[in-house]
């Protein structure tokens, strides 16, 4: 009846020499032990609960018997609570694993390093009430308990369609249903055109958004190769974009990986008659309206989108629409971004370009096609890049004249050597590029400081050069003028003169410079529709 | 009843008692004179006048006495089948009748004990402890353990158990209910523990419904509470406190400047104006503390503020004088107050104690968050000044320890904080006076010590408790000090006296944690027995007993209204009082472990707690305090506001403080058990 049987008392009592223990005093004393084990315990968990902690120690137990008047048991305290094992074969049967230890081995071993001193270290624990994301705090994935019974306090629900489901009325499931059918059957109808359009201005879908998102996300993954549900798809996503009542923001993290699936898949379709290209496009223009809009409010919205492009775009085992979507998708996030990512990788893509290009083999055909249209797309966007800049700098469109076939000559034959050392050992492992791509911050000024801080020297050098460069789309036109020389000397002046402002003038000139001539080296004369115009500017 | 019938009950009743000659006396008579037992049976029939054996009650005595097994098996079965029929009763009354079960679970258990059926009492108790288990598993525990008579006697709560009568209010056709049902079953066994056990309030018309339903724990308790809870408090502020003539000054500063106020109304203007200026030079030490206090202070000021509303009283106890820089320093901070509420939520400044292998026992942070004391399992007592701590300037706290005669640190005298020794035992409680000037310590060794922060060094040592110190409080306006016991007391002090002033007796198990009201008339106690306790600090007194806890009581706080007092137990439940009616407004629940500590921000709008389960929580008590009880039956959620959960990582919250500029300063050890 008790825990403590009689046989434990009997066994105990002969290991303190008791020999004489009549069996009636065991059995009563059983009972009596236990009741006296509780007691003790009920006091040490006082105790343990006045040291504010939760788990039981041997202090705790001392100091519950010291409560008692008893002599403490000496020799079972430690600062961690003890480690107890199961004992096998027994399901409520614990022990404490102890070694012998030799007394030798203890009195020769080096004194243990003293613990480090107590230390009381502040931090912000909230701030107005949010906790602010610092290391002292855990991470936020572990206060979204807290945060999503809050939302259900409020009434909404971000996610579960369960609670939705209340909300949806048999009107907008009804239009729900009818979206979805035409999306499937009749992509190419003039209802759903219309149904994109009240999609894109209706006022009342919010509580169908979460419903389109997930089934976009569903399907385009499941139907990659009918390109016309894919369009369809992709059509929606506009309009939802498009509609101004719809707060979207909650599903991006949704809507974003279909769209980039859209955009650099390796197959979209699967007949070669169809026109991914232009599914490519309209996936990107709208990745490209996504980031513009919501990049702000996400810091990582952005840099992610453009890892997962480059990633594509850097792998040559990659196929060349893969490419091809990287690059559309870069050139829709701004000139700033194809400066940045996709300039310093130029060089070395236009060889493998070129040589699919030249391939004149027939049965590559298609392939040449292909590579043709990336081509083009790369042109379009470094052109578009080199417009930008242009814009920028006024002063480099003053005289129609300067450069010198000869100056740009010179620079052209250092200027690509340096570049391809840099992109040579760049292109081979594409990994290794990446974390260099992650360091620079979207917002850098100047894409094109990566090449400039190798040397600054020789840049200012080139300066001098490039200040006149810059106009090989000028020079098409036929106009040289021998200035070079003085250009030339008068920016090394100036940099001689150390001023700091006009140095990084200079630098973005020389950028710009570079740019562009690189550029003009890479697709010769198509490059001057992109220039700036004098003539036009007469009229800003 | 046939006589045939009776001379078996008897020969049953005879052999059931082992009266074995006289069972075989009794059937030889039988056979013998089968006429003359019948003639003889008439005429005592006859002798009883109105036939004593055709009594009903007798014939089912009789019976009882041939039936019944053995005792033991009469209580057990008898429970069981009260148990079931509760359990099969109408829905209705349901509730009630199963609320008389646990009663008579205990004390039929207790009864076989005492009549030394161990064997049978642990049968019976394992058997239906489960029904019982979850409301009121820390009793079954206690219970658990008691294994002979001698126990019973020993163990408090088994003797008080028995010396009370439960109370339990039930509705009148419930309670006939159960009355028939004994009748009927002739349990009378059961009958008899309800009647003696068991004082019912019977109560007309419709049975109490289930959510009104506080007091299935207060069964043992609500006698004494209903005897002493109407007794009438003041739970109002004090008159005349620097809040109120803030609050006067900052709404009519047209008046101050007309002159008609006192002295002290001028001065404070003039503290206004200086302020203008006081604020930069000020604002550089404070302004990272405080750096939204200055945000919001000006728009808030208008808001309704619900302490300027409670009413005021006189205090019982002197009071300190405060000097006038002191009073100052309180209204710029007054000034400078954040004004919280459910939309505006605190910064929250975290102290973590590193290294403290497992030491640490409690700690405290000072009114304005510069000072923060730890108390250790190794008796000593460690300070951190935080100012000093950013300014990196060790070198005075070196000399400080050199002037207490401690020995330099292990690094050449450049410990980061003060060491206080003196106690011997573990430390369980630390707080520092109102103005940080001094820290109070208590400690196991019974003792409580008084340190000043000033000199580095122990004033007074006060002896009176008996058993370990579990808390110690100082009172708001500092000077007189509270202190809770393993010896079941609570005591009053003032500092120039090492008697105390008051000794608070009456709870019936440890007195864990002790709180000041706002006002310093009464102290609140809250104790192992599960029951929170109101006493007049002036008369000794209680006046109030809140009971509704299912564990022991951690830690309390009390709103500065004066008016709501909440308290957190070690199940990790807070539960929200008003003071004058004694009733618990709502349970808070979310936390999972213990509650170590409870704060209410500076105007009662926000109460923060810290628990075991390394979180602060932020609630809102304005929306649960408002709405009275009986409106929220309908179920509104409003009556739970968790307004936010700010987790550390794996740091047990020990101690939370608000800074009269309404930060909220928490501190607590890194554990990596945690």
């Amino acid at each position: 009846m008790s825990f403590v049987v009689k046989e434990s008392v009997e066994v105990i009592a002969q290991c303190i020499g008791i020999t004489n223990l009549s069996p009636e005093v065991a059995e009563a004393l059983g009972p009596d032990v236990e009741y006296r084990i509780r007691e003790i315990i009920q006091e040490a968990v006082k105790c343990m609960r006045h040291s504010k902690r939760t788990v039981l120690t041997g202090d705790d137990v001392d100091s519950a018997l010291r409560l008692r008047n008893v002599e403490p048991t000496y020799g079972f305290t430690s600062n961690d609570a003890p480690r107890f094992k199961r004992a096998a074969g027994h399901k409520d049967l614990f022990y404490i694993d102890e070694k012998d230890l030799e007394f030798k081995d203890v009195m020769d071993a080096p004194l243990p390093r003293a613990p480090p001193e107590t230390s009381v270290i502040a931090h912000w624990l909230a701030v107005e009430g949010v906790q602010p994301a610092i290391p002292e705090n855990p991470p936020v994935e572990a206060a979204s308990e807290g945060t999503r019974f809050e939302y259900k306090d409020d009434g909404i629900s971000a996610d579960g369609s369960l609670s939705v489901k209340h909300v949806v009325t048999k009107e907008l499931q009804l239009y729900y249903e009818k979206v979805r059918e035409l999306a499937f059957k009749k992509p190419n109808s003039m209802i759903f055109k219309e149904a994109l359009q009240s999609l894109a201005t209706d006022s009342g879908l919010q509580p169908l958004v979460p419903f389109f998102v997930s089934s976009i996300a569903d399907e385009v993954s499941k139907n990659l190769t009918k390109i016309q549900l894919l369009f369809a798809l992709v059509r929606v996503v506009r309009s939802l974009l498009h509609n101004p009542h719809i707060h979207i923001e909650p599903y991006l993290h949704q809507l974003m990986p279909s769209l980039v699936t859209c955009v650099v898949t390796r197959q979209l379709g699967n007949h070669v008659s169809d026109n991914h290209w232009e599914l490519r496009n309209m996936s990107a223009s709208s990745m490209a309206s996504i980031c513009k809009r919501y990049g702000h409010a996400y810091q990582n919205l952005q840099p992610r989108v453009v890892r997962t492009l480059l990633h594509a775009f850097l792998d040559p085992n990659n196929s060349l629409p893969q490419h091809y979507g990287a690059v559309r998708g870069l050139a829709g996030l701004g000139p700033t971004a194809v400066r940045m990512f996709i300039l310093p990788n130029l060089e070395p893509y236009m060889q493998l370009i070129k040589a699919e290009i030249a391939h004149d083999n027939l049965k590559n055909y298609s392939k040449k096609l292909e590579a043709w249209r990336v081509y083009r797309a790369l042109m379009c966007a470094a052109g578009m890049c080199m417009y930008e800049r242009l814009k920028l700098l006024p002063n480099l469109f003053s005289p129609p004249s300067r450069a010198i076939w000869k100056n740009t000559r010179k620079v052209a034959t250092v200027l690509p050597n340096k570049r391809r050392a840099s992109s040579d050992n760049l292109l081979p492992q594409p990994p290794q590029k990446k974390p260099a791509i992650e360091a620079n911050p979207m917002v850098r000024p100047m894409g094109g400081s990566m090449q400039m801080s190798h040397m600054p020297m020789s840049s200012m050098q080139v300066a001098g050069a490039s200040g006149t460069m810059t106009n090989p789309g000028v020079m098409g036109m036929g106009r040289l003028v021998h200035h070079e020389g003085v250009q030339g000397r008068d920016p090394r002046n100036l940099a001689a003169r150390s001023s700091s402002v006009l140095a990084q003038a200079w630098k973005e000139t020389v950028n710009a410079g570079q740019v562009l001539e690189s550029l003009f080296d890479h697709f010769g004369e198509s490059m001057f529709c992109f220039t700036v115009k004098p003539e036009l500017s007469i009229f800003l | 009843m046939e006589e045939e019938e009776i001379e078996k009950l008897v020969t049953a009743y005879l052999k059931k008692r082992g009266f074995k000659d006289a069972e075989l006396a009794f059937q030889e008579e039988l056979h013998r004179h089968p006429k003359n037992a019948s003639a003889s049976a008439g005429a005592a029939a006859a002798a009883g006048g109105s036939g004593a054996l055709s009594d009903p009650d007798v014939a089912k005595l009789v019976q009882l006495f041939s039936e019944s097994k053995s005792v033991p098996e009469q209580y057990h079965d008898g429970y069981g089948r009260l148990r079931s029929w509760a359990h099969d009763s109408l829905d209705l009354y349901k509730h009630e009748l199963l609320r008389v079960l646990y009663p008579v679970f205990i004390h039929c258990f207790m009864d076989l004990i005492a009549q030394g059926h161990l064997h049978e009492a642990r049968i019976f108790f394992n058997s239906f402890r489960d029904d019982h288990a979850m409301m009121h598993s820390g009793d079954l525990l206690k219970l658990e353990g008691v294994l002979s008579p001698s126990h019973l006697e020993e163990m408090e709560f088994a003797h008080y158990l028995r010396n009370t009568k439960a109370t339990i209010k039930i509705c009148q056709y419930s309670y006939e209910l159960l009355l028939q049902y004994l009748h009927k079953t002739q349990s009378f066994t059961m009958l008899g523990i309800i009647n003696e056990r068991i004082n019912f309030q019977v109560s007309p018309g419709q049975p109490t419904s289930l959510s009104d339903d506080v007091g299935v724990e207060t069964i043992f308790t609500t006698d004494d509470a209903t005897k002493i809870n109407p007794k009438e408090i003041q739970w109002g502020l004090l008159e005349d406190s620097l809040e109120d003539r803030f609050e006067k000054g900052a709404f009519s500063p047209l008046e101050a400047d007309k002159g008609e106020g006192e002295a002290k109304e001028a001065e404070q203007d003039d503290n206004k104006k200086r302020s203008g200026e006081g604020k930069q030079g000020n604002a550089i030490k404070k302004s990272k503390k405080d750096k939204a206090a200055a945000a919001a202070v000006k728009n808030s000021r208008t808001e309704a503020n619900t302490v300027s509303t409670a009413p005021r009283v006189k205090a019982e106890l002197t009071l300190p004088v405060m000097s006038t820089e002191v009073e100052q320093s309180i209204l710029e901070d007054l000034r400078n107050r954040v004004q919280l509420s459910s939309t505006a939520l605190p910064s929250v400044s975290f102290y973590t104690f590193v290294n403290t292998h497992n030491g640490l026992n409690c700690s405290t942070i000072s009114q304005d968050g510069s000072l923060v004391a730890g108390g250790f399992s190794d008796s000593s007592l460690k300070v951190w000044d935080m100012a000093k701590l950013g300014q990196q300037s060790a070198v005075l706290q070196g000399e400080n320890d050199m002037n207490n005669g401690e020995h330099a640190g292990p690094l050449g005298g450049r410990r980061s904080y003060s060491l206080y020794q003196g106690h011997s035992g573990p430390i369980h409680a630390v707080t520092f006076s109102p103005l940080g000037d001094f820290i109070l310590s208590s400690s196991a060794d019974s003792t409580v010590r008084l340190w000043s922060t000033k000199l580095n060094a122990n004033l007074v040592c006060y002896k009176g408790h008996n058993y370990p110190v579990w808390d110690v409080q100082f009172s708001p306006v500092g000077h007189y000090f509270a202190s809770a016991s393993h010896d079941r007391t609570a005591r009053v002090w003032s500092m120039d006296r090492i008697q105390p002033l008051r000794i608070m007796a009456g709870h019936l198990s440890d007195v864990d944690c002790v709180q000041w009201h706002p006002n310093c008339n009464y102290i609140a106690t809250g104790s192992s027995d599960k029951t929170v306790r109101l006493w007049d600090v002036a008369s000794g007194e209680c006046l109030r007993i809140f009971v509704g806890h299912r564990s022991v009581i951690l830690s309390l706080a009390i709103s500065p209204d004066g008016r709501y007092m909440a308290s957190g137990d070690e199940d990790g439940t807070i539960m929200v009082w008003d003071l004058s009616s004694g009733r618990c407004i709502t349970p808070l629940m979310g936390h999972a472990s213990c509650v170590w500590t409870l704060g209410y921000s500076c105007e009662g709008t926000l109460l923060a707690s810290g628990s075991a389960d390394c979180s602060v929580r932020l609630w809102d008590v304005t929306t649960s305090t408002k709405t009275p009880r009986n409106e929220e039956k309908s179920g509104s959620t409003g009556r739970l506001r968790s307004l936010k959960t700010l987790l550390t990582k794996s740091t047990p919250v020990y101690t939370l403080q608000f800074s009269r500029r309404n930060l909220l300063f928490a501190a607590g050890a890194l554990s990596k058990g945690a």
